[in-house]
């Protein structure tokens, strides 16, 4: 939400393409005094430009005008009537979303006008809907709900039958979404997102009034855009749900906590929803710098990563050959011995660390076992391995670099590894946070893994491994990242780690008695 | 603080130190429960197990899950009762019904994959049976709910959906 230190900030291209509307207005130098109205009875200042809607928003006050078609990231529409409010001097009640503010205006939002527009709404609203609360995975964090509760009537008179679509009843528009029609309020968030936003054309609402209904523009190709799981974030209600979350958790039992995605450099804000430390979703939490209101799918369905079943999160030590699960004080003190006996060692930071992490490997090792280790980091994403060669995948969020924190490895000095081949040192020190590749380790090497390894990956370095020291992955840590843009960000921990990962100074703290 | 005491004792009356009134009071009552019992076979006690103790209708007893014609369960893995259980007892896992399985279309998509209750924490407040708006779970009037291992105390699906007639 806005407020009104944002006002005045410089805005660039790109993030008024990621605000589309809320924010539009933003740079406006020279009005001076600012426009003022009287809303509730209390003088707000707004922007000239602005609607009534985005003045209560600027003033903290959006909550009292309840909205359906309305989204800050998206284009005005105005078809809901939600939002009526009673303006002095006009003669009927008027969308606050849609109407621009002018200066003087006298804005009411709860007289009985108002309340009864929007009561009338509700009940239209509600004369075709299932009311499929026990089954809709919005339940909890529906408008629909949270309006009907404030403003809808207790009784519908509304005896006859309720429309149904047969056929789009449950529809798979895609292997990520999920459309249930009858719940659909028609107000066409989502088909304003495919056009103005993601701009995949995707989505469109076909026959008019009773026998609106949202289609999909191609069946046989379904939804195409990387950005579909934002559809069911915005969408009011349950209509379009999350494949990914369907049934899979009631919203009323999840903790929000924010955190930073770790997924390209971008470094995309988002909200972890968890239970007990489970995480069931990541949705997006806005930053009008970065992201907007906006995550993509794959970092969404990130957190499979941090979840994954197959991930290490145990201490494990070489013993006749294989890796064993361990105790930390034998794995602490193994690591011990080869960093003090090696003579050589080449200690390979993943790009996806922080800058904390960075920093303190850099001071504490040549600080606790002497000068031997040569630093170097590693992206792994195709050849990329300087800053400059990133790019935009596409015109919103996807950047190439699959690592959060290439600049910020560049701010500690962290040289890229050459050839993305780790040769000629007895001990290898390889740190990585599950997003880095891995790289390519020649033979007659001994390596010391630490961060967040899956199985997988673990085994593909094969027996040189001598010591797999379990880490925390981002939201499970605190700590700086730099995105692509030169945005830094710090971020605390969204849940606690589950299995017996510790942070990298805790880690290493005890390797030398 | 000083504690101040009060004799509350009070001196007996002469019919009360003269006590063989109380005896005979006694052995009046001792006989009315003889007649009743002996002659007139009034019992207040009943031969359990081979007699069960008829409970009001209304009685909270072993929890059941309604099921339709089609034996689905009613349940559509909403997770009201068990947000509402005081005793944290319920434990569902939700997911979804194949449309083979589902002979009533998209009402009956989701379904409960497991649901188990662990009577031993349950308090058989009836709170569940009031949240649910399918009305599926219930409670029976089931009152023996004994088990020699305490694995037979968690209440699954399979046992959830017996026949239940009535209230049980
Ligand atoms: S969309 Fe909202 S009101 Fe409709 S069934 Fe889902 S939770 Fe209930
Ligand atoms: S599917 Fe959702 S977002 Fe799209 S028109 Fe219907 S209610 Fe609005
Ligand atoms: S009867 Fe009460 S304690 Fe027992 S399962 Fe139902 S809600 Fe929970
Ligand atoms: S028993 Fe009723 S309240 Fe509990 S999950 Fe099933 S439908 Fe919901
Ligand atoms: S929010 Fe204003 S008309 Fe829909």
């Amino acid at each position: 939400m806005c407020n009104t230190t944002d006002i005045n900030r410089e805005m660039g291209k790109h993030e008024i393409a990621l605000n589309y509307c809320s924010n539009k207005h933003a740079v406006q130098k020279g009005a001076n005094p600012a426009p003022k109205l009287i809303l509730d009875g209390e003088v707000v200042e707004f922007v000239a430009g602005d609607t009534i809607l985005q003045v209560a928003e600027r003033a903290g006050r959006g909550h009292l005008i309840p909205r359906y078609c309305y989204h800050p990231g998206l284009p005005i529409a105005g078809t809901c009537r939600m939002c009526t409010v009673e303006v002095e001097k006009m003669v009927k009640l008027m969308t606050a979303c849609s109407t621009p503010a002018a200066d003087g205006m006298v804005v009411h939002t709860k007289t009985e006008r108002v309340l009864k527009s929007r009561a009338g709404v509700m009940e239209f609203l509600l004369i075709n809907h299932p009311l499929d609360c026990p089954v809709c995975d919005k339940a909890g964090e529906c408008d629909l709900q949270d309006n009907n509760y404030r403003y809808g009537p207790v009784t519908s008179s509304f005896l006859e039958d309720k429309r149904t679509y047969p056929k789009a009843a449950t529809k798979k528009l895609s292997e990520k979404i999920t459309l249930n029609m009858n719940r659909c309020v028609h107000c066409e968030r989502c088909v304003r997102f495919s056009e103005e936003v993601v701009k995949s054309c995707d989505l469109m609402m076909v026959n008019r009034s009773w026998h609106k209904e949202l289609t999909l523009a191609d069946d046989k190709l379904g939804l195409t855009s990387e950005y579909q799981g934002c559809l069911s974030d915005f969408c009011p209600v349950g209509a379009l749900t999350f494949n990914d979350f369907r049934f899979v958790k009631r919203s009323w039992f999840l903790q929000r906590h924010p955190s930073v995605c770790d997924g390209c450099s971008k470094g995309c804000n988002i909200e972890v929803h968890s239970e007990d430390n489970i995480i069931y979703r990541f949705t997006p939490a806005y930053n009008e710098k970065i992201n907007g209101h906006w995550i993509c799918d794959t970092g969404r369905l990130s957190y499979h990563q941090v979840m994954d079943p197959t991930r290490i999160v145990r201490p494990m030590l070489a013993h006749n050959g294989a890796l064993q699960a361990t105790s930390w004080e034998l794995a602490q003190a193994a690591t011990g011995h080869l960093l003090e006996t090696a003579k050589k060692v080449k200690v390979v930071i993943g790009t996806d660390a922080t800058i904390e992490e960075i920093r303190y490997l850099q001071a504490a090792l040549p600080d606790m076992f002497g000068s031997k280790f040569t630093f170097r980091s590693f992206n792994g994403t195709g050849t990329l391995s300087t800053s400059s060669q990133d790019k935009k995948l596409d015109h919103l969020l996807i950047m190439q670099d699959k690592t959060a924190n290439l600049r910020g490895a560049e701010e500690c000095k962290l040289a890229p590894l050459e050839n993305g081949q780790i040769n000629d040192s007895d001990l290898v020190l390889l740190v990585r946070f599950g997003r880095s590749a891995v790289p390519a380790v020649g033979n007659g090497q001994k390596l010391i893994l630490l961060g967040v390894w899956n199985s997988a990956e673990q085994a593909s370095l094969g027996a040189a491994v001598e010591v797999m020291l379990p880490g925390l992955a981002t939201v499970e840590k605190s700590g700086t990242y730099i995105n692509c843009d030169g945005i830094r960000q710090q971020f605390i921990p969204a849940v606690v780690h589950l299995g017996e990962g510790m942070a990298v100074n805790r880690l290493l703290r005890f390797t030398k008695k | 603080m000083a504690t101040k005491t009060v004799n509350v004792s009070r001196p007996y009356t002469w019919q009360e130190k003269f006590y063989l009134f109380a005896i005979v009071q006694g052995l009046l009552i001792t006989l009315k429960h003889f007649i009743n019992g002996f002659f007139l076979r009034k019992h207040n006690t009943i031969m359990y197990p081979e007699v069960k103790r008829e409970y009001s209708n209304r009685f909270r007893g072993s929890h059941f899950i309604s099921v339709d014609k089609n034996k689905t369960e009613n349940c559509t893995a909403c997770y009201l009762c068990q947000t509402v259980c005081p005793a944290e007892c319920i434990t569902i896992v939700a997911g979804e019904r194949e449309s083979s399985k589902n002979p009533d279309g998209v009402k009956k998509e989701k379904r409960p994959v497991r649901f188990d209750i662990d009577s031993l924490r349950c308090c058989f407040c009836g709170f569940c049976e009031e949240a649910c708006p399918k009305d599926a779970i219930k409670l029976s009037g089931k009152y023996e709910m004994a088990a020699t291992s305490r694995s037979d105390t968690k209440y699954d699906l399979i046992y959830l959906k017996r026949e239940v007639k009535g209230r049980g």
